[in-house]
């Protein structure tokens, strides 16, 4: 069963008085609990279609479907309600709220979810328990490493067991020996039957990957399935 | 939910740049400072001019002679001690009058020379004005009969003939080429406004008007009223003893007027009113440029915070809930500093109170309006930079630097 169904989307932005086609027709699916690498030099449109994907963006042609339903057409708070409940992000610099603890920053969605009190905190307890920082949860983003923050933003993503995880280069500002412990996470996660899909620009991350799709000036120009699992 | 997260994260936002919050809200502070400290002045001060009145007044009233109206002509007749005695003998209001004969003579005693106000009246003078004795007695009712030579003093006039009242008791002076026994002192009574009784002296009235002034004529007559009747009741039954002794017929104007000192009262008001519509002006001014105040550090945090609303909205936010978030940090902010206001004019009318004697009221429906019109301004100024923050594209907003 495919997740997310893109068909043949466009996107077009007026740059000044130039018009720049950062997606020229893409089409692809993603199917429940793909691992999946989606790469691309800077300029290719891969920030669009990330951007489109994660529903932060709406195309100008063309449809998507996530959980069978379009969201291509849909606006504003509409998009708000399906990041909230289907899709849970994670950035390169985790953007976690500076002032905020680790379990609050992980109660935020729910908050905007409408969860109660009690609710927020069982949830937001149990999922950092997950990833594995359950001694951390009442510490500021100052006060944990990259590697920490990087799970606090993890476990933010994850709490409202959302469809999909997008990783937008999850490990681009972490040393390698983290990044290869934030890889495991995502592993771990996947034979958990999470959806996944990582954009990023290293070839070693997204090999670690199921399938890549290379994206080269507003096209996919390759598709590639591995066998690794 | 989303309202307790709003606040929380207001009060976190306001703590993490709290000098250039505190700084944006002083013109807040100022304008709810002043409004609370000079509603309070306001109200302590009425309350002591109330009270310096309504120590004579309020069931007081006077009657004058009429004056000549620019070139129309009215009959000047002069208000006279028979009229006052008409007053006296109409028995139907229980009444008590008091008329009083006025003007300024010289006075001697040694070598010390003044000039001074000279007020002749009968002993229900110092009755009617609520004077007290110090020292020796008042003149009675037959030292007036009899026309004769004695005085009262006023607590000042000892002191300005450079001795002291106590020692001028039983001394004789010279009061414009007449002598006079001083048979008693006044405590002192203070100013009301117009004159000073502390610096006056006092004569029977048939003293003053056949041997001093040399004239019945009387420069007013005071009636005060007994409490079972209203002045408007008392003003009709003067009106209509002294046209009968004016002799004045149906449909002719008075010569004479009575004053009712409610017209005091509402003199007050209007000056009230006045002083409040300009305070509110002030404040209204001041506030306006806190709000701007407000509105521009808005501005300042959503750009600063591009980043985190981005993050919000990719985490689920709808437009309101920002909207929400902000518009509740710039209304935080201006009853913060509403309240900073209420303390610092409580402050100030209470060290002025301390240092005037007054009464310390706390004007509390000023304080909760000003807190609140404070908040008001902040939702105001803050609905265009919250709306700005809603409507940013979550995509570009995380991308921002």
């Amino acid at each position: 069963m495919n997740v997310i169904k893109v068909n043949n989307i466009t996107k077009h932005y007026l740059l000044g008085s130039q018009k720049v086609e950062a997606l020229r027709g893409v089409t692809f699916g993603i199917r429940q609990g793909e691992f999946i690498a989606i790469m691309g030099p800077s300029g290719s449109g891969k920030s669009t279609l990330m951007n489109i994907i994660g529903c932060l963006d709406s195309p100008t042609n063309g449809t998507y479907h996530l959980n069978n339903k379009e969201v291509s057409t849909l606006e504003g708070d509409e998009l708000a309600g399906i990041r909230n409940r289907e899709i849970g992000f994670v950035f390169q610099n985790f953007h976690l709220l500076a002032r905020n603890s680790a379990l609050d920053n992980v109660m935020l969605p729910l908050k905007y979810a409408g969860f109660n009190r009690d609710d927020q905190l069982k949830k937001a307890r149990e999922t950092l328990s997950k990833v594995g920082l359950e001694s951390r949860m009442n510490h500021q983003p100052s006060e944990l490493s990259g590697g920490q923050q990087q799970r606090v933003a993890i476990a933010r993503a994850l709490v409202n067991n959302p469809s999909i995880l997008f990783a937008d280069e999850p490990t681009g500002n972490l040393d390698s020996q983290t990044g290869h412990d934030v890889m495991q996470l995502f592993h771990n996660l996947h034979q958990q039957g999470q959806t996944i899909i990582l954009i990023t620009h290293e070839n070693e991350i997204a090999a670690e990957a199921q399938r890549v799709i290379y994206i080269k000036d507003g096209l996919i120009e390759s598709d590639i399935k591995k066998d690794k699992v | 939910m989303i309202l307790d997260e709003s606040i929380t994260t207001a009060l976190d936002s306001i703590k993490a740049n709290l000098l250039r919050s505190l700084l944006t809200t002083i013109a807040i502070v100022i304008g709810t400072a002043s409004v609370i400290a000079m509603v309070g002045i306001g109200s302590s001060a009425q309350r002591a001019i109330d009270d310096s009145i309504t120590n004579v007044s309020a069931r007081t009233l006077s009657v004058y002679p009429s004056r000549g109206r620019g070139s129309q002509k009215i009959n000047s007749t002069p208000l006279t001690i028979s009229d006052a005695d008409a007053l006296i003998e109409d028995n139907e209001i229980n009444w008590r009058v008091s008329p009083e004969i006025r003007s300024s003579k010289s006075l001697k005693y040694g070598n010390e020379s003044i000039t001074i106000s000279v007020i002749g009246g009968r002993k229900t003078y110092f009755d009617v004005q609520g004077y007290e004795i110090e020292t020796g007695n008042f003149f009675t009712e037959r030292d007036d009969l009899a026309r004769k030579r004695v005085a009262v003093l006023g607590s000042n006039v000892g002191t300005e003939l450079k001795t002291s009242s106590k020692m001028l008791i039983g001394k004789e002076v010279d009061m414009g080429g007449v002598t006079f026994k001083i048979i008693g002192a006044l405590k002192p009574e203070g100013a009301t406004g117009w004159s000073n009784p502390d610096d006056i002296i006092y004569v029977p009235l048939l003293t003053a008007s056949d041997r001093l002034f040399g004239r019945d004529r009387v420069d007013s007559i005071r009636v005060e009223v007994p409490n079972t009747y209203t002045p408007e009741e008392a003003m009709i039954s003067i009106e209509r003893v002294l046209r009968r002794e004016h002799d004045i017929g149906p449909g002719e104007e008075n010569n004479f007027r009575i004053n009712d000192w409610s017209q005091f009262t509402d003199l007050r008001k209007q000056a009230t009113a006045i002083f409040s519509g300009l305070l509110i002006g002030i404040a209204g001014i001041s506030l306006m440029v806190g709000g701007i105040g407000v509105m521009n550090i808005m501005l300042v945090s959503v750009t600063e915070r591009t980043r985190e609303i981005g993050l919000r909205k990719a985490l689920g936010a709808t437009q309101n809930a920002i909207l929400l978030q902000f518009i509740i940090e710039a209304v935080t902010l201006c009853i913060i500093g509403g309240i900073i206001g209420v303390i610092f004019g409580s402050s100030l009318y209470f060290l002025v109170t301390v240092f005037q004697d007054w009464v310390f009221t706390i004007p509390f429906s000023a304080i909760i309006g000003s807190v609140i019109f404070s908040g008001c301004v902040g939702l105001f100024f803050g609905i265009w930079p919250a709306k700005k923050a809603a409507a940013l594209d979550p995509a570009v907003a995380l991308r921002f630097e």
